[in-house]
């Protein structure tokens, strides 16, 4: 079993990934480590290449979107001891096709699905959970702290949604910030946050929100554990009714 | 009360104002203000009256409709609905679901919004409502609108009204989020042709399981008035989707279907009664869904019978039932049957239905095919496509199955994988039963089902 690391940024991964497919003639019995993740054991260090982790991308996309958004949203998930089954998905893909994405008794696919699966129900839980807020500007902003960074893929779906306003998103815990101005989509990271000073209209839309909230729900069906369940409270810091 | 909280928003209201004159980068005359003021005070009160009688509609689903973002537009639709928020009692908020009005000129003795009925009355303006909806949509509370209203001096009036609202949300705001708006049973055939193509869905409420208890509990209502729309609908989306298959440009009528609702409890009909209406519904009026609601006692009315707490726990296994007609090839008949018409509540549905049919199984999952699958308790729709998916590569094993998301304390009683057994197939049906009960229920409650799943084709 032979043992490879690389630097823990995402070119380095496939940068690694790229380099194992190439050169090794069993990459499935391949494991693959961010370097310092175990003490006793390093392997080969294979160096960041971006160049070489951008063609690896690009072909693997084109050719399997379907398994690419798998691979994507694991990378989203910013989770260490991945990369093995990372390296063994892409593996079998680009050896048996697509279809192998159903082949769920296998570890790796497995490891895969399921963690794309967590971060694609992040993602669609957050386009409902997200808050804007109109600053005296009039712009908006949204502030969110998820476990898995889905910036992007947020910031995305919002730049349709939302394309006549200008706004911001911001994940508070890793510093990142979108910035939608009408026409184009930035990204960017943040050194310090001050709370901006919220519109006039805000604090009365705000107020109306709760009291909707309030008088949508029927007494007699009262269930807060069926609603934390759905919406565990880890989210509800930013939530307009939950405060 | 009322008056109280009309102060405190008119304390809301003043600071409203000096903050508008402070910040002064709008120069708002001060009729504009004092307009401002009296909209800010107003508006508390008619959201709260408005939420609070819309509030036992079950519907908030917001799926079924796909559209992309225009620019200069706000919004887009999402094919599988979004849910924003839940409320205390777990029901999925998705939709900001009112009524234009609850002034009523009818008096249905289970609804809250009756004429004799002393609750507070309100309406909306059409300005009043749009910005209400815009302003949520901005800030992502909500995924659109849910309109519906009581009868307001008559069907058509109130239709108007609220044709008038999706109108000047679709046309002139060009607002492209989701809208699913109530039909006033009794309106004409034109208005409710105009909403179909502003709404994403319609729907009318059936509200009571037979033309017998209609008659009995809302006398103003026809049978006739209620089916006449359903149908009306059921026939044109139809027809639309033949048109857009030939001229994709052709305009969408009601894209994501229609709907219905039903009430449970404030009327005899059985389960069996209930489930063949669902059926009927779903094959000769193509439905999407039929939603049932949970009577929750609001007057003292005599011919209403004496509950304590809605039946919940009959308005699941309702959903439950209902699920296995829509995506898992059962019928009516088959669940129920006239020597017992009602659901079991211990057991749901499928797996009462298993421990009636021990001739069916035991199934090996490496050999049937789909629909057997799907009868059998603890495979659902996701993880019977998986085992199919799955076993072209390998075939399944116990663990294998566990893996992939099938509930095995369930299912162990009635499968095979290639001839092992997890569990030898016991032919005393009343021992699987108790194990059945005993491995539990899933433990979401009713309030869970009526909210929104992410099914394809829902």
């Amino acid at each position: 079993m032979l043992t490879y690391c690389y630097d823990g940024s995402t070119e380095g991964l496939f940068s690694a990934i790229s380099h194992i497919l190439r050169h090794e003639p069993d990459p499935g019995a391949a494991v693959l480590r961010k370097q310092g993740y175990s003490l006793f054991e390093e392997g080969i260090f294979i160096q960041a290449d971006s160049k070489r982790a951008d063609e690896m991308i690009r072909r693997f996309s084109s050719a399997y979107p379907r398994n690419a958004r798998d691979v994507l949203f694991c990378v989203y998930a910013e989770q260490d001891g991945i990369e093995t089954s990372l390296l063994h998905y892409i593996h079998l893909v680009a050896r048996h096709g697509s279809g192998i994405s159903g082949h769920l008794t296998h570890p790796a696919v497995s490891d895969i699905r399921h963690l794309s699966g967590k971060v694609a129900r992040e993602v669609h839980r957050f386009k409902g959970l997200m808050r804007f807020s109109m600053l005296e500007d009039g712009s908006y902003l949204a502030r969110m702290e998820p476990d898995f960074n889905i910036i992007h893929p947020l910031s995305l779906f919002f730049s349709n949604r939302l394309q006549a306003q200008n706004w911001f998103i911001c994940d508070v815990h890793r510093s990142l910030v979108s910035r939608w101005d009408g026409k184009s989509l930035d990204f960017g990271t943040i050194e310090s946050f001050i709370v901006p000073e919220l519109s006039a209209q805000e604090r009365e839309v705000q107020a109306l929100w709760r009291t909707f909230f309030r008088h949508v729900s029927i007494p007699e069906r009262r269930n807060e554990r069926c609603q934390k369940s759905f919406m565990p409270i880890k989210y509800w810091k930013y939530l307009v009714e939950k405060q | 009360m009322a008056r109280k909280q009309k102060n405190e928003h008119g304390v809301i209201g003043s600071l409203f104002k000096i903050n508008l004159n402070n910040s002064g980068h709008q120069s708002k005359s001060f009729l504009h203000v004092f307009f401002g003021l009296y909209f800010c005070m107003d508006i508390f009160e008619k959201l709260r009256v408005l939420s609070g009688s819309a509030r036992y509609d079950a519907s908030c689903a917001s799926s079924g409709s796909t559209r992309q973002g225009l620019a200069g537009s706000l919004g887009n639709a999402s094919i599988g609905g979004i849910c924003h928020s839940w409320s205390d009692d777990g029901r999925c908020v998705s939709l900001l679901k009112v009524l234009f009005s609850n002034e009523c000129c009818y008096d249905c003795a289970y609804c809250v919004n009756r004429r004799s009925s002393d609750t507070e009355r309100a309406s909306f303006t059409v300005e009043e409502l749009v910005e209400l909806t815009l302003r949520f949509y901005r800030r992502n509370y909500i995924e659109g609108l849910f309109l519906s209203s009581a009868v307001l001096i008559s069907p058509d009036y109130t239709m108007e009204r609220m044709n008038a609202v999706l109108h000047r949300l679709r046309r002139q705001e060009r607002f492209a989020g989701y809208i699913h708006m109530k039909v006033i049973p009794g309106s004409s055939a034109g208005l409710v042709a105009q909403a179909g193509f502003l709404a994403d869905r319609l729907s009318v409420n059936i509200e009571l399981p037979s033309g017998e208890s209609l008659r009995r509990l809302a006398p103003q209502k026809e049978r006739e008035s209620i089916i006449r729309p359903m149908a009306q609908l059921g026939e044109t989306i139809g027809s639309s989707l033949i048109e857009r298959r030939k001229y994709p440009s052709a305009p969408r009528f009601s894209p994501a279907g229609h709907s219905t609702q039903m009430i449970i409890g404030a009327s005899p009909e059985s389960d069996l009664q209930i489930l063949r209406l669902s059926e009927a519904l779903y094959r000769k009026m193509s439905l999407r869904r039929v939603y049932y609601s949970a009577f929750v006692p609001v007057s003292a009315d005599n011919r209403l019978p004496v509950l304590n707490t809605p039946p919940l726990q009959r308005e699941h296994r309702l959903y439950q039932a209902d699920w296995l007609l829509r995506n898992y090839g059962f019928s009516a008949s088959e669940l129920l049957g006239e020597e017992a018409p009602f659901l079991d509540e211990h057991l749901d549905p499928k797996a009462a239905w298993a421990i009636r049919h021990p001739e069916f199984f035991p199934v090996d999952v490496n050999k049937a095919e789909y629909s057997v699958l799907l009868r059998v308790p603890g495979i659902g729709v996701r993880s019977a496509r998986r085992i199919l998916a799955a076993r072209r590569f390998s075939s399944m094993t116990p663990e294998g199955l566990k893996r992939i998301g099938v509930v095995m304390k369930r299912a162990r009683y009635f499968i095979t994988c290639s001839g092992r057994y997890p569990e030898r197939f016991s032919d005393r049906p009343s021992i699987i039963r108790k194990q059945l009960i005993a491995a539990g229920d899933s433990p979401v409650s009713a309030p869970a089902l009526s909210g929104q799943l992410t099914l394809p084709g829902l």
